[in-house]
């Protein structure tokens, strides 16, 4: 029994690891092939992509802990930087926290779509993520809206940088000692993990699974608005389609650091390691001259082997 | 086989008539709403706009409906299943390239004619095959290995087109969506083709019933003896056959290829079947819902334009659509937990 016990805590432990290991491996194995990569300008340029990214995937992990998916963050965070660029002229720094709020209400609605109606979570969110993209189509007349000069200076607090450090990395490390405070030592937290473990015992225990839920896609939401905002102060625009590409490397990100898709095993800090994972694979594709049009073939593949790898196929008997 | 169970069934409510009309009609009453809702939505416009019924205009309703209802048949095979295939998209812009890259083209020398719109089919159906064997064979949930594919098969036609529109100049396989036959455009002709084809493979053959089966209840197909893998990669085939055929036709139609032509097919053809009446649980609703579904989208589209609402409103109503219809087709009882 000890043995058998043993042996499966060793495999669990080499599960958790292996995203760190292979982190190690790739920085090594690129920082040896091309010695330009490990100079301080170029880590500071990676951490800072890594950074837009990772705010959106963190948002994702709380719903793939509880079980669920959230398929509209990228819409969300589009219509965020729409909402960005229109209002800085009018509303100033107010521009910033409205397009947070509209992010973290689409979220608490496609959570409240979710739990209340009984619609799977991806179906939810493909619905809301349409409605959102057609919001900002709408408001932008399908068409990229430039920050102007003004609107620039007001968005120096995401593209500029504090003692030498971009402000983007300052923001990714907020938002990761956000939620890894918000998972630890917050009965939601627990409750997430809980309800991602195994659904009709926390339900049983009397946690309350529908609220937690919303909350979660509220998180979701909120945090990819602000990977929105993030991506609009830094391009100096905002537009309906600004984060259409970010969907598949933001839940291989929270896939890839060790996030099982069917919840309740996971954490924002297997996402910062899931996030540098693909952030520098990447970059290693792009120095290698791998066609970027191409990495989206490598994308996908390596989402399926990682779900492949991670998934807990105990708790779903029926694959469906 | 089939046969006497339906006299059965009939016998059956016959029997029940005389109990009352009105709880027959209200059981009844789920399986006529995407009807009747279609039916409402062409009063409605008729009555509006008089414009709305103009031969002209249907023609133009069938004509945008043909693709959209193509790619709908072929995911009502796997929402039947109570799976979901996302990759729609993928699966048609490969196709698209393939027909663009190897019929008479404006990127290269290749001209192979006929053998341009064949291959699309087999490589699309190829990508289907591949979604089916990866659920399957690494048994992971559909949506997860088809968001995979989708990506997989973005990335390949995005690769080998550059970035850039290939145009297609081989007069006759632009036919294929744009010659004219009894007033109709071809496409709506090979449209009405594929859901007799896809409403024959539904109802009479045994792949179609397992199909069912499988949605209503995996575990019970599976103790009867199905070979519920062997039938969950052929749906999956069968849907990349149908997204092939799609896309030659998008390719025909548009006359060229690029990278954004598949955009929005997945949401659009998702609204369709589930605002048809396919339950996503699966084992309810089939390509006869779906053709309901396409028309209600189809005609609504067509009606916003007519009556000069943005067509940026329209996603966002398609959006509101899939919510409403999923809620109201969803038998709550049934599951306990949503995930």
């Amino acid at each position: 029994m000890t043995t058998i016990a043993s042996r499966m805590a060793g495999a669990a432990w080499l599960r958790a690891a292996s995203p760190v290991l292979l982190l190690v491996v790739l920085v090594v194995g690129i920082g040896s092939a091309a010695p330009g990569f490990m100079r301080l300008e170029t880590l500071g340029l990676l951490l800072s992509d890594t950074a837009v990214l990772f705010v959106m995937a963190a948002g994702l992990t709380f719903v793939i802990m509880v079980g669920g998916i959230d398929l509209s963050v990228q819409a969300v965070a589009s219509l965020a930087s729409v909402v960005v660029a229109q209002w800085l002229p009018v509303l100033g720094y107010a521009a910033f926290p409205a397009a947070i709020l509209a992010g973290l209400a689409v979220g608490l609605l496609s959570g409240f779509v979710h739990v209340r109606f009984r619609i799977p979570s991806f179906v939810a969110t493909l619905a809301t993520g349409g409605v959102v993209a057609g919001l900002a189509l709408l408001a932008s007349h399908g068409q990229t809206v430039t920050i102007l000069e003004a609107g620039r200076a007001q968005a120096r607090w995401v593209s500029g940088s504090l003692l030498g450090v971009p402000d983007l990395i300052l923001i990714g490390a907020l938002v990761a000692v956000g939620g890894l405070i918000v998972q630890r030592f917050t009965p939601f937290g627990r409750y997430s993990a809980a309800i991602g473990a195994g659904e009709p015992a926390a339900w049983a225990s009397g946690i309350r699974v529908e609220r937690t839920k919303i909350v979660a896609f509220g998180i979701s939401g909120g945090l990819a608005a602000l990977a929105g905002v993030l991506l609009a102060a830094r391009l100096s625009s905002g537009s309906p389609t600004l984060a259409n590409e970010m969907l598949l490397p933001a839940i291989a990100a929270v896939v890839v650091g060790g996030t099982a898709i069917t919840g309740g095993v996971g954490s924002v800090a297997r996402t910062i390691v899931g996030a540098l994972i693909v952030s520098i694979v990447r970059i290693g594709m792009t120095f290698l001259n791998v066609n970027i049009f191409a990495q989206q073939i490598v994308f996908g593949a390596a989402l399926v082997l990682a779900v492949a790898i991670t998934i807990d196929r105990t708790k779903i008997p029926i694959v469906k | 086989m089939t046969r006497p169970t339906a006299q059965v069934s009939a016998a059956g409510r016959g029997a029940a008539a005389p109990e009352g009309v009105w709880p027959w009609l209200r059981r009844r009453a789920a399986d006529w709403a995407p009807a009747v809702v279609l039916l409402g939505i062409c009063v409605a416009l008729a009555v509006l706009n008089p414009a709305f019924m103009e031969p002209r205009n249907l023609v133009r309703v069938a004509n945008s409906a043909a693709i959209p209802l193509i790619l709908a048949i072929g995911a009502t095979f796997i929402i039947a299943m109570g799976s979901i295939d996302l990759s729609v998209e993928g699966v048609m812009s490969l196709g698209t390239m393939i027909v663009a890259m190897l019929a008479a083209n404006d990127a290269n020398a290749n001209d192979f004619g006929w053998w341009a719109p064949l291959l699309a089919v087999l490589a699309a159906s190829a990508l289907g095959a591949v979604n089916g064997v990866v659920h399957v064979g690494l048994r992971i949930p559909s949506f997860m290995a088809t968001l995979g594919i989708w990506f997989v098969g973005r990335g390949i036609a995005n690769t080998a087109l550059g970035g850039s529109a290939v145009r297609v100049m081989d007069p006759s396989i632009r036919d294929l969506a744009l010659h004219r036959m009894f007033g109709m455009p071809f496409a709506v002709w090979i449209a009405i083709a594929c859901f007799l084809c896809a409403l024959g493979v539904e109802r009479l053959t045994r792949f179609g019933r397992y199909v069912f089966a499988i949605g209503g209840g995996e575990d019970i197909a599976e103790l009867s003896g199905i070979a519920v893998r062997r039938v969950r990669v052929m749906a999956f085939t069968l849907a990349g056959f149908f997204y092939g055929i799609a896309a030659v036709l998008a390719a025909a139609q548009l006359g060229q290829s690029n990278a954004v032509i598949a955009d929005g097919r997945l949401f659009m053809t998702v609204t369709a079947v589930v605002v048809g009446g396919t339950a996503l649980t699966g084992g309810e609703g089939g390509v006869l819902n779906t053709l309901i579904g396409v028309l209600i989208v189809g005609v609504l589209a067509n009606g916003m334009v007519l009556l000069g609402v943005s067509p940026y409103v329209h996603q966002a109503v398609q959006g509101l659509m899939i919510i409403g219809a999923v809620a109201l087709s969803t038998r709550r009882s049934r599951l306990q937990f949503v995930k």
